[in-house]
């Protein structure tokens, strides 16, 4: 039952093949066997699950459905607020983050009927993106042992992949959703900045947050933004915009839509077998009569240094008493990384802002003119071994954190729609990920293209 | 962390070099561009073909 997508799951409860109670039973049942290892949930709601499912199964009884999602099984990043479980942002403290209100995101999915399972687990304060944690354990790759399962959002992923749990939410500062999705194949949305609300979930940097859906198919992922976006008046940044039938953009042909392959930055060092599975990909596309073609982009070296005086400045702002008061309670690195903030001066944060600006116009007016979707890879080489990436000078360990988001990253500051999904492996299995980078708002067209391209290969089907 | 740290130093390294990137490309921005106008870019009618 653990196979099923989220949106097969949800109808199979609609038409009461399957009750909630099931579902969520053999979810416990897997995250009994297979969490040990992964290390994938910091809390686990087991009776509260179980309590909420026997309320919306007796509700269907007599007919009335709560929504969409009606009895599925999911489970959220612990940095979200939900209910009263702990959030403790991958820290050492248990409730390090509270709010007055509740994870909007999660609080719309609960409406449209979903079930929660618990709180995942994460890189410490959503900074790294390797997914270890010295607190809570490091999250391990489900399909190779050792390896990096992604980060920030690693429990996400690793949940979603192994069966865990039939969705999950995750949150992406410099590539936090896209990149463990692409670690543990599954798919990860980053929606534009603004389409979907952050209020109820911890800020790592106010202006590159972003909260997304990770799940295992992309009708999956549409099927919860589409529950979960749209504005919301407890936080000022999300957008008035209308969000549009995502699912049923599903099905449009993607006949005719203009694909660019990046000429510069995005294949620069990447390892091989990445840049075959992307250009593969690029040839799916051409084969369903999309019309690939190179394209020069803006130069995201910029983009990636702006990304990093905003996130650095933002977080220092955010995390000063942990890391002024308990520096002791952080990783080296992630102290390092905060430490950072405290040095970039305000002329240079300021700076930064207004760049950002003008490169985001620039790069829509540009890059859009010639060009309906990027195509790119979203990880430079299949998952490294944990060891490889997490020992070692903490110089050394930042330096690679950056190497390894370098090519998510510059979507942040740009605050472009991007769905990240698998698109190939490497000899042994790892996973390899691609991304699709949209117009601003235009999450339609790169669900619709990342739909055609799953449907047409078999790597969505793969299990670990 | 003292000044002489070599910790310290790498941060202060790495936060200059951030620092004179950003002014480089900052240089020749116009005086009528502001952080808020990143929300104007993306809320602003992107090109179609």
């Amino acid at each position: 039952m653990t196979d099923l997508t989220l949106t097969a799951l949800a109808a199979a409860i609609a038409e009461r093949k399957i009750s909630s109670i099931e579902a969520v039973r053999a979810c416990l049942d897997r995250i009994d066997r297979l969490d040990g290892r992964l290390r994938a949930f910091i809390t686990l709601d087991a009776e509260g699950a179980l309590a909420r499912a026997r309320t919306l199964d007796a509700d269907l009884a007599v007919g009335r459905r709560w929504g969409p999602l009606h009895g599925v099984p999911l489970a959220y990043k612990d940095l979200c607020r939900v209910g009263a479980l702990p959030t403790s942002c991958g820290t050492k403290t248990a409730e390090y983050f509270t709010s007055e209100i509740e994870c909007t995101a999660v609080a719309r999915l609960t409406a449209a009927g979903a079930v929660t399972l618990g709180k995942l687990n994460m890189t410490e304060l959503a900074l790294g993106p390797f997914g270890d944690n010295p607190h809570h354990g490091n999250v391990d790759n489900p399909w190779k042992a050792g390896h990096v399962a992604g980060g920030s959002s690693s429990g996400s992923a690793a949940a979603v992949a192994a069966g865990l749990t039939h969705g999950a939410l995750g949150s992406d500062t410099g590539g936090s959703i896209r990149l463990p999705a692409a670690c543990c194949g599954i798919v990860g949305v980053k929606p534009t900045y603004g389409r979907v609300s952050r209020a109820g979930a911890m800020a790592l940097s106010w202006s590159l947050d972003h909260l997304g859906p990770m799940t295992r198919t992309v009708r999956d992922a549409a099927l919860m933004l589409e529950i979960v976006a749209g504005h919301d008046r407890h936080d000022a940044t999300s957008s008035l915009r209308p969000v549009g039938a995502l699912v049923a953009a599903l099905d449009r042909s993607p006949a005719g839509l203009r694909v660019a392959l990046p000429e510069n930055y995005y294949f620069d060092g990447v390892a091989p077998e990445v840049r075959a599975a992307v250009e593969q990909a690029a040839g799916v596309l051409a084969a369903l009569g999309a019309r690939v073609q190179t394209l020069r982009l803006p130069d995201p070296a910029i983009l990636n240094d702006v990304a990093n005086v905003l996130a650095r400045s933002e977080s220092a702002a955010i995390h000063a008493r942990i890391v002024r008061d308990r520096p002791h309670e952080l990783g080296a690195a992630v102290r390092s990384r905060l430490e950072v903030g405290f040095h970039i001066s305000a002329h240079d944060y300021l700076q930064a802002g207004r760049l950002r600006a003008r490169l985001t116009r620039e790069f829509v007016a540009e890059v859009f003119a010639e060009t309906d979707v990027v195509l790119a890879p979203a990880i430079p080489e299949p998952p490294p071994a944990l060891d490889d990436v997490t020992t070692g000078p903490v110089d050394e360990i930042v330096r690679r954190m950056g190497r390894f988001s370098r090519l998510t990253r510059p979507f942040n500051a740009l605050g472009l729609p991007v769905v990240a999904l698998p698109c190939g492996a490497a000899a042994d299995g790892r996973p390899l990920g691609l991304q699709i980078v949209g117009r601003p708002f235009d999450e339609a067209t790169v669900l619709c293209l990342a739909h055609a391209y799953e449907q047409a290969t078999d790597w969505h089907r793969r299990r670990p | 962390m003292s000044e002489s740290d070599p910790g310290r130093r790498q941060v202060q390294g790495d936060v200059a070099a951030l620092a004179g990137t950003i002014e480089r490309a900052a240089g020749d921005l116009a005086l009528a561009e502001e952080p808020s106008n990143f929300a104007r870019a993306l809320e602003a009618p992107a090109p179609r073909d």
